[in-house]
């Protein structure tokens, strides 16, 4: 039988510290004693994540519904044009969004990025061709979501492993610097047919130019250690 | 198993229920934990037997819960089970209505304890009261023990009597009812949240004796005393933080309605009265402070008032448009209903499901009980009391690191006198 010399509570004969003020138990003729077991099963249990399942099909069957109402709309309203598969689209975008993820809990990364953007490029197709404007969309619009997907693609594969923090902002200051680029490329290809290269250079040079004291910190050890000292946390 | 002629179909949640269900999360475990330090080692055989004779006489215990469109609802369920685990380290772990074979209630063993989880949908402490000692009646009984029905133990070769599932709330509502009310926020008493699944759980116990003595010394009851003791505690924790602005210190307290009601029903029949201290109006002495509790607590032992409270729980259950709306829908007012009414007032909670009177057969068998609630919205400690065989179990239960609150509970029992044990279930062992 053991006390606690703070709280002054007699305590369990396996207790080997106090659980009110997590003072140890010093018992000299505990050597002795044996292991008693512990009063409280020590027991984990493993609880796995719970299932979206029902949640996902809950969305589902809401977004489904609201999509076969507006097409059932349009076949009485505004039947000149086929406005409902605007909704549609949405529904469908916001389905693979949201609800799929519901599905695949064990969902790559990499692989609903590229599902949530393909979801955006079928959507604007699909507009581009109520609008009429199939070389809009060619031209502009899916490279640029092809843009997008690579430099988080990479960014998230290179944010992945462990880095310092001052890698990672070098990383996203220099994806940055990549969309930019292909951005104003594929704007300036459709636009006038030719890649003069203006704004987005002015984005680079930022970028490279806060870029270049980051690596310096980042390699010369002496200003590393000055840097970590400063902004600890 | 045929045979069922007064057990019906399907039957609605009473109000508890439905608001025990419908904040029912990964982050709330509305389950409560009663557990019998026995003589000996639980024996999982005899166990077993024990559960699987005493399941079919409480049909109240033997449900699962499904989702209808407007309300949850109960029905018997037919799967097999329920089955009797070892202990986990970590108890009242949230429930999930699909999982499990959908059973709510959940038995344990290990070592001396053997333990029943209940989800408070299905019944409060009175009623699971009953459930525990029969269960226990039952399985000395299958260690050759001779054990007589009656004194709080029902005979499990009898039929379960319909007055068992009433829902009392519905009989004693009145016409009046009090108007809801949202008091103002309180001194929380929260602390550091542990990562998913972990339940800091703190016992201590003493003899009933000592703390009777010293509450009569106050001329207060055990529970009066007990509820003071808390709340000192917690106005002294909020003292050294030293707020800009103190905030009142106030609790939550169960009040079973069966001694205000008669009625034999094993379900939920508790309504919350919540005794509280204001130190933004000066410091309170610990005498002063249980004289608080006592006169809050007879001011509310009035059977009218009590009514009129029941009638306003009961109200949002016939409430016409609430009734209408979608039980997906339902459950986030509910919730957030509970967030402003029910746990932002509050800075705690102290239940005592009272004393578990044993028969004199009984007794050598048990040492003592423990009641454990389940984790609060919040970080915060729930303070259980039980007594049995003239021990008395205070139990701490919360998903905080801080020991703060059971910490100076026990160690102000000492400083009065009392001599208290404590165990925890937590690692360093
Ligand atoms: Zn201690």
């Amino acid at each position: 039988m053991s006390y606690c010399v703070h709280c002054g509570v007699e305590l369990d004969d396996a207790a080997r510290r106090c659980p009110l003020c997590h003072t140890p138990v010093l018992d000299p003729n505990r050597l002795q004693n044996g292991e008693t077991p512990p009063s409280f099963p020590q027991r984990r249990e493993e609880v796995l994540p719970v299932s979206k399942k029902e949640a996902g099909l809950l969305l589902t069957a809401m977004l489904l519904s609201a999509a076969v109402c507006c097409v059932v709309l349009n076949l009485f309203l505004g039947r000149g044009r086929a406005w409902s598969l605007y909704f549609a689209g949405a529904a469908g975008m916001l389905w693979i969004w949201f609800a799929l993820p519901l599905f695949l809990r064990r969902m790559v990364p990499a692989l609903r990025l590229t599902a949530d953007l393909a979801a955006v490029g079928v959507y604007v197709y699909l507009i581009s061709l109520d609008l009429g404007g199939a070389a809009w969309f060619w031209g502009l619009v899916l490279p640029l979501l092809g843009a997008a997907e690579a430099a988080v693609l990479v960014l998230s594969l290179l944010l992945g492993r462990p880095h310092s923090l001052l890698t990672r902002f070098v990383m996203v200051l220099c994806a940055v610097a990549f969309f930019t680029m292909a951005a104003e490329w594929s704007i300036d290809r459709y636009v006038r047919g030719t890649w003069s290269p203006a704004w987005s250079l002015v984005v680079c040079a930022i970028c490279v130019s806060l870029c270049i004291p980051l690596v310096i910190v980042r390699w010369v050890p002496s200003l590393r250690e000055e840097a970590r000292r400063r902004f600890h946390i | 198993m045929a045979k069922e002629p007064q057990a019906k179909k399907w039957y609605r949640l009473d109000n508890a229920g439905i608001l025990y269900s419908a904040l029912q999360t990964e982050q709330y475990s509305a389950i409560y934990r009663f557990t019998a330090v026995m003589a000996r080692p639980v024996e999982p055989q005899a166990l077993r037997r024990a559960i699987q004779r005493t399941m079919p006489r409480f049909p109240g215990f033997s449900v699962c819960i499904r989702r209808g469109l407007f309300w949850y609802y109960l029905e018997p369920n037919r799967r097999s089970g329920p089955f009797l685990k070892e202990d986990v380290r970590c108890p009242c772990r949230p429930v999930r209505f699909q999982e499990d074979n959908g059973w709510l209630v959940r038995f344990y063993y290990y070592e001396n304890r053997l333990s029943l989880e209940v989800f408070h949908a299905l019944s409060d402490g009175a009623g699971t009261m009953v459930f525990f000692k029969t269960l226990l009646a039952v399985y000395l009984q299958e260690l050759g023990v001779e054990m007589p029905w009656g004194d709080g133990i029902l005979n499990v070769e009898e039929p379960p009597r319909p007055e068992e599932l009433e829902d009392a709330y519905l009989r004693y509502a009145g016409e009046r009812a009090l108007p809801l009310r949202f008091p103002p926020r309180a001194y929380p008493n929260t602390g550091t949240p542990e990562p998913f699944y972990t339940l800091h759980v703190v016992v201590g116990t003493m003899a009933v004796e000592q703390v009777k003595a010293r509450a009569r010394a106050y001329g207060a009851t055990v529970t009066e005393y007990l509820t003071a003791v808390l709340l000192q505690v917690i106005a002294q924790r909020q003292d050294r933080e030293n707020p800009l602005h103190k905030r009142p210190v106030s609790l939550v307290v169960p009040v079973n309605l069966r001694s205000f009601f008669p009625s034999e029903t094993l379900r939920n029949f508790i309504i919350t009265v919540s005794p509280g201290i204001d130190p933004s109006l000066g410091e309170y002495t610990f005498p002063e402070i249980v004289a608080q509790v006592r006169s809050y607590l007879k001011l509310w032992a009035d059977p009218h008032k009590l009514r009129a409270l029941i009638t306003r729980n009961v109200g949002f259950t016939t409430n016409r448009f609430l009734q209408r709306v979608p039980v997906v829908l339902k459950n986030p007012i509910l919730a957030l209903n509970y967030r402003l009414g029910g746990t932002r007032p509050y800075s705690g909670t102290i239940s005592n499901p009272g004393q578990v009177r044993l028969p004199p057969q009984m007794a050598p068998h048990i040492d003592h009980v423990e009641v454990i609630l389940g984790q609060a919205t919040v970080p915060r400690s729930h303070c259980c009391v039980v007594s049995c065989n003239g021990t008395m179990a205070v139990s701490f239960a919360g998903t905080l690191k801080e020991t703060d609150t059971p910490r100076d509970f026990f160690r102000f029992l000492v400083k009065e006198g009392i001599r208290v044990k404590v165990t925890a279930n937590d690692p360093g062992y």
